[in-house]
């Protein structure tokens, strides 16, 4: 292969990343409650604008990270209130419907509150690329990169290694028993949407000085999550890591390939041969168990 | 420590508990026995708060606790292991019995230290267990199951333990073992409701015995009582 080959797999594998955080998110709600937030694209670009907003406040330019991701917490405890819990409690799938409507809302308080209009997001990390072996990347993208990978390696850390984390996975594996040893379901619902959107907000504060923030930033991203969160599975977090990669890279091969029109394709071909093959995939385990 | 007085409860419109009265005193063992689908899981069920019962009390040391959630009831000093023993599979064996104790262990950090004499406890009791610490539960046999189902129970320090059909599908050497570890729980102070279809077993280890039939209890006395009880033998005892 050359440089140039190389290059393309290693920019489009960075951004395949982010869409494996954003689909790692989904699995966080998925695994306790077997729902998702489909309005997780918009939470996504409400938290990069809560925190391109906090740069301008004159406060310390870092305190958008804590600030946006805080934001991100609130935003998914309040999908889990307003949209979700009440459905799961009916067993209706009324849920899908709801986070739709709430991701809806979102987009016109975005262009309500900022505006229409695409924004840079300033940063004060490098774009000057560096080389590697031939390869350039610039520090920016390996901030990225460094998010995602850290933020999983932490939840997942926390899921193995705390009490509290061992007892999500005892919800995920099932929810009557867990009941029975004093784990409340219900709070280990709202911990996993919380934790989905403190996921999504920090894949907006990372990729949003890359692209820009507008109200429509993420509803390519997050139908390309979906497709990754289709592909690997709901419950591995690996899985969605190594099908995030290989779908970045594809999209920027088929881009300079075939044409940067093309973009959009291979997410969207994989997500119609992910439900061809396996069309129970993503949620309609959770119908087909109610019927 | 367990009063349930004329309780009511069933899955949608069927009612299946129909004014179901019981009584378990502090360190005995009271054995609830009776035909497939009298009502005997769904009693367990309901004390456990999984079912909301639609009349009926239920009294758990000197506390209402009838509605209440499952997991508010647990914390309160019942602990329920369920039919089919219902692990959590992909967790290891430590990691199940570490859940049991929940309630009482730090949510974060040194929990395991906290949890070390109980674990100790219940790997004296089933020293399989140990042997099997690091491996995932659902992969364990039957048998194994069931023994963490009930060491998971116990982790609690519960001040009631229910325990649904702890033979179901077990080797009669198993179902054996099993029931030398009731005595042995008895011997140490437990106090249990047992559901168990072995009537006979049941009622040897037992200080006290339900015979529930149709949703209501239809026979109770001391076990020596019921062993003579001509309906008991010929519905239970029957060989
Ligand atoms: N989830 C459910 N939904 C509807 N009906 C149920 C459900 N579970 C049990 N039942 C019904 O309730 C009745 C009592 O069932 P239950 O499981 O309490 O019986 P049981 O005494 O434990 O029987 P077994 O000895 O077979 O375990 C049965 O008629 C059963 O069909
Ligand atoms: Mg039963």
């Amino acid at each position: 292969m050359d440089h140039a080959v190389i290059q393309l797999i290693v920019s489009g594998a960075l951004m395949g990343l982010v869409y494996a955080l954003v689909a790692y998110g989904f699995q966080l709600t998925y695994a306790t409650s077997k729902s998702i937030n489909f309005g997780q694209g918009e939470l996504v670009m409400l938290s990069a604008f809560v925190s391109l907003t906090l740069t301008n406040t004159g406060l310390p330019y870092y305190l958008m990270i804590p600030g946006g991701l805080l934001f991100g917490v609130i935003a998914g405890l309040f999908v889990e209130r307003a949209g979700v819990r009440l459905a799961l409690e009916q067993k209706s799938e009324g849920w899908i419907l709801m986070t739709i409507i709430l991701g809806l809302f979102g987009i016109s308080a975005a262009e309500n509150i900022w505006g229409r209009d695409d924004r840079p997001f300033p940063t004060p990390i490098p774009t000057e690329p560096i080389q590697f072996f031939g390869v350039s990347i610039t520090p920016l993208e390996i901030s990225v990169a460094v998010g995602v990978v850290l933020i999983m390696v932490v939840i997942e850390l926390f899921k193995r290694k705390t009490l509290l984390g061992k007892a999500f996975e005892a919800v995920s594996a099932d929810r009557d028993a867990a009941e029975l040893m004093g784990i409340s379901a219900t709070r280990t619902i709202m911990l996993s949407y919380g934790l989905s959107g403190l996921v999504a907000a920090l894949a907006g504060i990372l990729v949003s000085p890359i692209t820009t923030v507008g109200p429509t930033m993420a509803s390519a991203l997050v139908l390309k999550a979906f497709s990754v969160a289709v592909v690997a599975g709901l419950e591995s977090g690996f899985g969605v890591v190594i099908v995030g990669l290989f779908l970045g890279s594809l999209e920027s091969l088929t881009s300079f390939y075939v044409g940067s029109g093309w973009r959009e394709a291979p997410g969207l071909v994989l997500l119609i041969l992910a439900l061809a093959i396996r069309p129970t995939g993503i949620f309609g385990k959770a119908v087909i168990r109610k019927v | 420590m367990l009063v349930v007085t004329d309780l009511y409860a069933g899955y949608g419109m069927s009612e299946v508990l129909m004014g179901t009265s019981l009584t378990v005193k502090k360190g005995t063992v009271v054995a609830l026995i009776g035909p497939n689908g009298a009502g005997k899981t769904t009693t367990m069920r309901t004390i456990s708060g999984s079912i909301k019962p639609t009349r009926g009390e239920i009294i758990l040391d000197g506390a209402p606790v009838q509605g209440l959630e499952p997991s508010y009831i647990a914390r309160l000093g019942l602990a329920h292991a369920p039919e089919g023993r219902k692990v959590f599979g992909p967790l290891s064996v430590e990691d199940n019995l570490l859940l049991g104790a929940f309630t009482r262990l730090p949510r974060f950090f040194g929990f395991h230290a906290k949890a070390a004499d109980d674990l100790e406890k219940v790997y004296n009791l089933f020293p399989r267990l140990k042997e099997r610490y690091r491996q995932a539960s659902g992969t364990l046999s039957g048998g194994e199951q069931q023994m963490l189902a009930i060491g998971r129970a116990l982790m609690a320090r519960p001040k009631v333990v229910l325990l649904d059909e702890p033979s179901m599908g077990l080797a009669p050497v198993i179902v054996d073992e099993v029931f030398d570890i009731i005595r042995r729980l008895k011997e140490s102070g437990i106090t249990l409701l047992l559901v168990e279809q072995s009537a006979k077993r049941a009622l040897e280890v037992a200080d006290y015995a339900y015979v529930m039939e149709r949703g209501r209890i239809a026979v109770e006395g001391v076990p020596q009582e019921l062993q003579k009880n001509e309906r008991v033998i010929a519905a239970y005892l029957g060989n």
